[in-house]
């Protein structure tokens, strides 16, 4: 019987082809939109995590309540030990220790006089210790469009549209100004080692990096940062693993009042993400429904016109001796196999474009050039395992629906009249 | 011939509902069948001849009385068992010869074999003869759309005997067919009926049909007018 449906299907174009290509259409949009949405919340939570929120992020309550305004009077002390204790008690978890301050970048000319300013967003990292893998983290090497990583105190890396702003060659020496964690004045001159393209309009347009020693000396933060960041071995973010670890860490300091007690947030906490991720996921998910319910009723239409256009054949198979629930099984069989041809040519498109999308993506650093935000210049689309299901189960489903609603005519026909109905 | 009564009418009625009121099609018929006849229900349109052919090829069950086929009461059936019944026991030729048009000559006529799944090889065999039978083993793999009206009504046949039923139900088969090929079609149903011993029942009005019967029943506003016997027969 199977072979006969084939057969059926492949010679009759008007029982497959429209099918067919509809299923592929909207398989193909739906695993290419999914797979799009999903790469570029991954890129953005992806780039928030790297450069901003971590996995978890470990602050002291107060820093967290002022955390926008980079409050480095506020921060942790004694960040070493606890990094040890906290190695020991989430093995599962890398941490590293950041500083984020602001202040202002002069420009100095051969004689000293300043030849230009900007205002700065200052990133100390554990640039020197091999083993926090920050450097890896951030893409920093590969990143670096001139010049080179520091190798000692003092070196710094520019943002490069900050370094064309203020005319910056490798080399040339820079001077801080800002203010230590007590507020007092300081400046500290930085030799350029590298001007870097993180592909992230905030940071390339003003950022300043240096290594964490160099910017506790510089900010009086000795054995101090502003936050420790927490990434998972893996270096993937897995909420239900965040939200065990921050509660294992805060619960640990939830009967302390003191406001420079450290609290652990998760990345879904910070940035407003979780209400980003979830209207995403949202956005995901509703899109996937549209799909099945206009797939549906489009296949269900099809399968209409397919049922008038093949009465004269089911009729003759309910006189041949076939039953109506043979006859209406026959037809889910048949949908099945074009639901699943349709799917599998629509999953391979789309895979494809997704593929393609992952590969070179879409420039949109014309439109992030005044944006602040925190998101890659280049969309890209993210291939998951996912997206092998996503769009050839609703393919399937929508057809195999469509026909069992269409098909439902079946069993309204009577024997009765086949004589007469199958004289025309 | 035969004896075994294979159909059996006792006082069947059949009413319609018409507006308010009822149509009756069928009334107090009364009519057994051997196995091997070779009959005819004849009669002007709207007689009752293909109410009662439905009614033996269990398609419709009467409103009043008994029909029995294959010793089966085909009121007491489910749709599943008509279908069956069907299936083993029942051919059906049209007067459109009703061929799918996507498969081909040998695809049609195996059909009946897929829903008894027989096997692959029975139906080869099985399809083959019956295509031999009716002188088109040549045009097996054609679709029906090359065929001519003639060729088509053979595979028809083709189809309804391949599964070597002991009933075949012939609706005006010769109505779209010329002189040559009506009489063509109707000698090579009345060899099989000798060969196979299958019991032939024609609704027509054709003359040409009528040359070749046996049996006439004829029938006149739902109720029998003349059982008649045909003591001549033509030459086959």
């Amino acid at each position: 019987m199977i072979k006969f449906l084939i057969t059926g299907i492949l010679r009759d174009k008007n029982r497959s082809l429209l099918p067919i290509i509809i299923i592929t259409i909207g398989v193909a949009l739906t695993i290419t939109l999914s797979g799009f949405m999903k790469g570029v919340l991954g890129d953005i939570v992806d780039q928030n995590a790297k450069y901003e929120t971590g996995h978890v992020k470990i602050m002291t309550r107060a820093y967290k309540e002022n955390k926008d305004q980079l409050p480095n009077d506020l921060c942790l002390l004694g960040v070493d030990e606890m990094i040890d204790s906290l190695q020991m008690r989430f093995p599962q978890t890398q941490w590293v220790k950041r500083i984020k301050f602001g202040g202002l970048i002069d420009v100095p000319d051969s004689k000293g006089n300043t030849k230009g300013q900007g205002p700065a967003l200052g990133m100390a990292l554990e640039l020197f210790n091999n083993k926090s893998g920050e450097a890896e983290r951030l893409n920093i090497e590969s990143s670096i469009i001139s010049g080179s990583m520091p190798q000692k105190s003092g070196g710094a890396l520019i943002g490069f549209s900050f370094a064309d702003k203020l005319g910056l060659q490798i080399g040339d020496t820079v001077t801080y100004f800002g203010t230590t964690m007590n507020g007092s004045m300081t400046f500290q001159n930085f030799v350029i080692s590298g001007t870097v393209r993180f592909g992230t309009a905030a940071l390339d347009k003003g950022t300043i990096i240096i290594d964490i020693s160099d910017a506790q000396k510089v900010l009086d933060m000795m054995d101090g940062a502003g936050e420790i960041l927490g990434y998972l071995n893996d270096g993937i973010y897995v909420d239900e693993k965040a939200k065990q670890m921050s509660d294992e860490f805060n619960a640990l300091y939830k009967n302390s009042d003191d406001e420079f007690a450290p609290v652990m947030q998760r990345l879904k906490e910070q940035n407003n993400l979780a209400g980003y991720i979830d209207l995403v996921d949202t956005f995901s998910s509703l899109f996937v429904l549209i799909f099945v319910l206009a797939m549906s009723i489009v296949l269900w239409n099809t399968g209409l016109l397919g049922g008038l256009r093949r009465y004269q054949e089911f009729g003759i198979r309910l006189a041949l001796g076939e039953d109506k629930g043979r006859i209406y099984r026959s037809n889910i069989y048949e949908a099945v196999l074009i639901g699943a041809i349709g799917s599998i040519i629509g999953s391979i498109i789309g895979l494809s474009v997704v593929y393609y999308l992952q590969v070179y993506g879409i420039d949109i650093s014309g439109m992030l050039q005044n944006s602040s935000m925190m998101m890659p210049s280049i969309m890209r689309a993210r291939f998951t395992t996912e997206l092998l299901y996503i769009g050839f189960i609703p393919g399937l489903f929508a057809m195999v629906l469509g026909n069992m609603l269409s098909g439902i005519g079946i069993y309204k026909r009577e024997t009765a009249t086949l004589f007469k109905e199958l004289e025309v | 011939m035969n004896s075994e009564i294979i159909i059996s009418l006792e006082h069947v009625t059949k009413r319609y509902k018409v507006g308010d009121g009822d149509f009756t099609a069928l009334s107090d018929i009364n009519l057994q069948f051997k196995k091997g006849e070779f009959a005819g229900l004849v009669g002007p349109s709207g007689s009752g001849k293909t109410t009662l052919l439905n009614i033996i090829g269990s398609l419709d069950s009467p409103t009043e009385g008994k029909a029995i086929v294959m010793g089966k009461n085909i009121s007491a059936l489910s749709h599943k068992e008509s279908a069956m019944l069907r299936n083993y026991h029942i051919g059906f030729i049209f007067q459109v010869y009703n061929l799918m048009p996507v498969y081909t000559v040998f695809e049609n006529v195996e059909f009946s074999l897929i829903l008894q799944n027989k096997s692959a090889a029975e139906r080869k065999k099985a399809v083959m003869e019956s295509l031999d039978w009716v002188g088109i083993a040549d045009m097996a793999n054609k679709k029906p759309s090359k065929l001519s009206g003639g060729e088509g009504q053979r595979v028809a046949i083709a189809r309804a005997m391949v599964k070597r039923p002991d009933i075949l139900l012939a609706d005006e088969p010769t109505a779209n067919l010329d002189a040559k090929n009506a009489h063509a079609i109707l000698q090579t149903m009345k060899a099989l009926n000798k060969e196979l011993n299958t019991t032939f029942l024609f609704s027509t009005h054709d003359e040409k049909v009528m040359g070749y019967l046996d049996r006439m029943i004829h029938l006149e506003d739902g109720k029998i007018r003349e059982d008649e016997i045909i003591p001549h027969k033509l030459s086959v």
